[in-house]
């Protein structure tokens, strides 16, 4: 348990820039999620912190200890990290104790408290009644848990999470989600997990970095980077999101399609992209803030999802399931904006399509 | 629902299994190999045991109570097993230098390696026996001015000689195999064993040789039956020594003639069957189920072990050992075909000549015997291309029951020994049933077919499995024919590896040297019996010269398949 340090870590693979100035401190016991889209370099920095990688620059410190510097390299076997990787590699010519027992193995542990130890973990990851079986017979699920198992054994002092869950079905994932996240709390330890999954970034995360293109856009708590996301690739990519192109003039945004206005306080002018969520639009029968056409709803059981023309623009709305009965194709509504977000207009159209 | 309205079937399917077509192609292999490789096998088998026309042991007590048939068995037993231990001993430290460490310039010595596989055997036999001739050897000369030696320090004509010459030429076999699993193995697995504490070193003990076991058995017993059933490095090296192994005494039986050698002939033959027949059951059958899949779910590349200190010492040991084992023998073959005296250096005083050359170009021998190697095996290659793709699409696209029967037999006929093959078709096919293919090119490109169909099969299968199903589906979908979606899709897409598996027959059966020389005739020489005649009777250097202008039409052809397949096939 440990707290680390990432400081100017650069990494090329010959001409090509992965990853470019991650700079980072991770406390002590801090559950921490590198989120991204695949090929963005949060998997290189993963493999970097194990040491499976050497960064081209800079320095990483694990619990002050300098691990990875242009002077010094630690390798990974003398790390004592613990590390779950996306494929579970789990060792199949060796039974499920024995992948378990192998770093206290390694770490020349007597038999019997490499015994104790084992039946210790493997209960927590409530895997004691398969300790004998080899991992062929064992479901995904169950080879992830023994993945698990053999990387916290050892009680290392940090624990790399590699997209562990992946390639679990939806249902199963859900569960993992939970189970991974209450092992962290009860052994408290120091957990770094690379995502490209959002949903798996905000539940289990203290704090979420998102990285694109090498690059990190925002360091933050999962409400932060969910309400105010500081660019528009993390609006994006974190949640769904409506982009609408405007202008700022006296304390107004006007749309610049439809000319329909919002009052807004921030300090940005001109040409602004403005964010806005579709949860974050209400339909309401007194007055709101736009006003829009109906065109087309889907029920999907626990929300209604919306489209609504407000004449030039088309933006999403999510809204309440009941809401679906009651509209009809065609009919106007008024919409209130409850929270959004103002971008400067970069002029990149990457990230304003209307609907996401 | 009125749109639910289903209409009649455009066409009403009858139930005329005996006319689908895919049965009728399993009959035509499935008969062709009943005729040409069981019957023919099974036969000999019975003629083993019925010699004299009744059940006797007789011919077995004869043969086997007479020493020199013995020591040939030992002898055999003896220098397979030793090649298979050296053999593995030397491809998996490369394999794993190769695929799993920074060592300097890995491509170039995988290539090398690799390359190793299409040289003709007794290529190796001649160059060795040049350089380690007890008296006149070059590298022996080399060795005892260098270190001041009485006597010359090696002599190939022995069995250390023997065992020295099959290992060098059958660890490519082992090290194909072990590089293939290794490429397979989910790098993590190993990053695992890092992270858990494990040093590279442990690593590799307690994580990727236990995985790599049942590769590691499957490539030894693989050079162990093909050092076994070696005719031409053990005609070269071991005959002139008085070192016999059951393939020369196999084929100097059929020299003789007789009734009676035919018998012992058959008799030993009967043995090497038994033996590569075991070992091609427990490679295929038991462990080959064994095998521990381990795909992994993204593509890292595997993690490099660093050398550290030991990279430059290490990659001085493989320069070493690549010199002595390929480029030496290369070099020394490819050098006698210019040399008019082999006793001395050829660069003394107009010791070069081209003559040898032109003799190959010009002699209507050998020319006549380049063209008949050229047509059997294209003739092979092409008709064992049309049985691989027929096996193909029934291995991988259809659920036809009976489709494992061809595709086992295949397998079989491919482990089986080229003088066994070769023999059994001499017995069976020369009139005796009704069929005399004996002294005709047909009995050649049979007996090719049989022995190195499966390398194309392989291929092909492989190709057609990576092509999702769904692909022609869709050229169907959109109104193509079977046929049309055959050959605008997967036609197209596994055109490479057809491309490669003609190459892969094609190659071993032009320079082919045991089967041809028991089947051929004065007008069916072909070229690997022609070089091997000059060698042993005629002129070393005309050997010599058609061994390098084989070795580069070897060369040139897989370079032409690296190009013309993009790099994705290649020896």
């Amino acid at each position: 348990m440990s707290n680390i340090i990432i400081k100017d870590v650069k990494k090329a693979f010959g001409e090509v820039v992965v990853l470019s100035q991650f700079n980072a401190e991770f406390a002590d016991g801090e559950f921490i999620t590198l989120l991204g889209p695949s090929g963005c370099g949060k998997t290189t920095m993963l493999r970097m912190l194990a040491g499976f990688e050497k960064p081209t620059e800079g320095e990483i410190y694990i619990g002050d200890q300098d691990v990875s510097s242009p002077k010094n390299f630690v390798p990974p076997e003398r790390r004592d990290i613990g590390m779950v990787f996306q494929s579970y590699a789990v060792w199949p010519h060796m039974t499920v104790y024995e992948n378990v027992a192998y770093p206290l193995k390694m770490k020349k542990m007597g038999k019997q408290e490499i015994k104790k130890h084992v039946e210790e973990v493997l209960e927590t990851v409530h895997l004691s009644q398969y300790a004998q079986r080899i991992p062929s017979q064992l479901s995904g699920g169950q080879q992830q848990r023994v993945a698990l198992a053999r990387a916290l054994v050892a009680k290392p002092r940090l624990l790399l999470l590699d997209e562990p869950l992946s390639n679990l079905d939806a249902k199963l994932r859900d569960s993992m989600r939970f189970e991974i996240k209450e092992i962290q709390k009860q052994l408290g330890i120091t957990v770094v997990y690379v995502t490209h999954d959002q949903m798996e970034a905000m539940t289990m995360s203290d704090r979420v970095i998102v990285i694109n293109k090498g690059v990190i856009q925002q360091v933050g708590a999962p409400t932060e980077i969910y309400r105010h996301p500081a660019n528009q690739f993390v609006a994006d990519f974190v949640g769904k999101i409506n982009f609408l192109k405007a202008t700022s003039k006296d304390k107004v945004l006007t749309l610049a399609q439809s000319g329909q206005t919002l009052p807004y306080e921030g300090p940005l002018k001109g040409d602004v992209v403005i964010g806005i969520r579709p949860e974050n639009i209400r339909l309401v029968s007194i007055k709101g803030d736009f006003e829009g056409t109906l065109v087309s709803k889907f029920y999907l059981g626990d929300v209604n999802d919306c489209r609504i023309d407000l004449g030039g623009e088309l933006i999403r709305v999510i809204a309440e399931p009941t809401t679906f009965d009651v509209c009809e194709v065609g009919q106007s509504f008024n919409l209130r904006i409850d929270e959004f977000t103002v971008f400067e207009d970069t002029g990149e159209d990457e990230h304003t399509k209307i609907l996401t | 629902m009125r749109v639910l309205n289903q209409q009649a079937p455009l066409k009403q399917e009858k139930h005329r299994w005996f006319l689908d077509p895919k049965w009728l192609i399993i009959i035509a292999i499935v008969g062709f190999l009943l005729v040409f490789q069981v019957f023919p096998l099974v036969y000999l088998v019975f003629r083993a045991f019925f010699s004299t026309g009744t059940f006797s042991l007789e011919a077995f007590k004869r043969v086997y109570t007479y020493p020199l048939n013995w020591s040939a068995l030992t002898n055999t037993v003896v220098a397979a097993t030793f090649s298979m231990i050296f053999g593995v001993l030397i491809a998996f430290p490369l394999a794993w230098l190769v695929g799993r460490t920074n060592l300097y310039g890995k491509k170039f010595f995988r290539t090398l390696f690799v390359a190793t596989y299409m040289v003709p055997p007794y290529v190796g036999a001649m160059a060795w026996m040049r350089l380690l001739n007890p008296t006149v050897g070059s590298m022996n000369m080399f060795l005892q001015k260098i270190f001041n030696l009485g006597s010359a320090p090696f002599d190939i004509y022995t069995m250390g000689g023997l065992i020295w010459v099959l290992t060098g030429f059958y660890y490519p076999y082992a090290f194909i195999t072990i590089s293939r699993a290794m490429e397979k193995m989910d790098p993590s697995l190993e990053e695992a064993s890092r992270i858990s504490g494990a040093s590279p070193l442990t690593t590799l003990r307690t994580i990727t040789l236990p995985m790599m076991l049942p590769s590691i058995v499957a490539a030894a017993l693989l050079v162990f039956v093909a050092a076994g059933s070696c005719y031409g490095i053990p005609s070269i090296i071991g005959v002139p020594g008085q070192i016999h192994t059951v393939t020369t005494r196999i084929i100097d039986f059929v020299y003789i003639g007789s009734q009676e050698g035919l018998t012992d002939a058959t008799t030993l033959a009967v043995f090497l069957m038994l033996i590569a027949n075991v070992v091609l059951y427990l490679s295929t059958f038991s462990i080959g189920k064994k095998q521990y899949i381990t795909v992994s779910g993204k593509s890292t590349r595997p993690n490099i072990v660093d050398l550290g200190r030991w990279r430059i010492p290490i990659t001085a040991l493989v320069i070493i050992f690549a010199l002595v084992v390929v480029i030496i023998p290369f070099v020394t073959v490819a050098l006698s075909s210019i040399t008019v005296n082999l006793g001395e250096s050829v660069f003394a005083e107009g010791n070069i000549t081209w003559r040898y050359w032109e003799r190959i170009f010009t002699r209507k021998s050998i020319i006549n015997s380049a063209r008949n190697s050229l047509v059997s095996a294209v003739m092979a290659a092409t008709f064992g291309l049309l049985v691989s793709c027929m096996m193909a699409y029934l291995l991988v696209r259809t659920n036809i029951k009976g489709k494992k029967i061809p595709d086992f037999m295949i397998t079989v006929g491919s482990g089986t020994p080229s003088v066994v093959i070769a023999l059994s078709l001499i017995m069976s096919m020369s009139g005796k049933f009704g069929i005399n293919i004996y002294n005709t090119l047909t009995i050649m490109v049979i007996a090719y077919m049989i022995k190195y169909m499966m390398m194309g099969m392989r291929t092909v299968v492989s190709a057609l499995t990576q092509i999702s199903p769904s692909l022609e589906e869709a050229s169907q979908i959109s109104g193509a024919s079977w046929l049309r979606s055959m050959k605008n899709v997967t036609l197209p897409l596994i055109a490479p590896a057809l491309v490669a598996g003609w190459f892969l027959i094609f190659m071993p059966c032009f320079y082919e040297l045991t089967m041809s020389t028991l089947l051929y005739s004065t007008n069916t020489k072909t070229l690997g019996y022609e070089l091997y005649t000059y060698q042993t009777y005629h002129n070393q250097q005309t050997a010599s010269a058609l061994a390098t202008a084989i070795l580069f039409t070897v060369f040139g052809i897989n370079w032409l398949l690296n190009k013309l397949t993009d790099g994705e096939f290649s020896i």
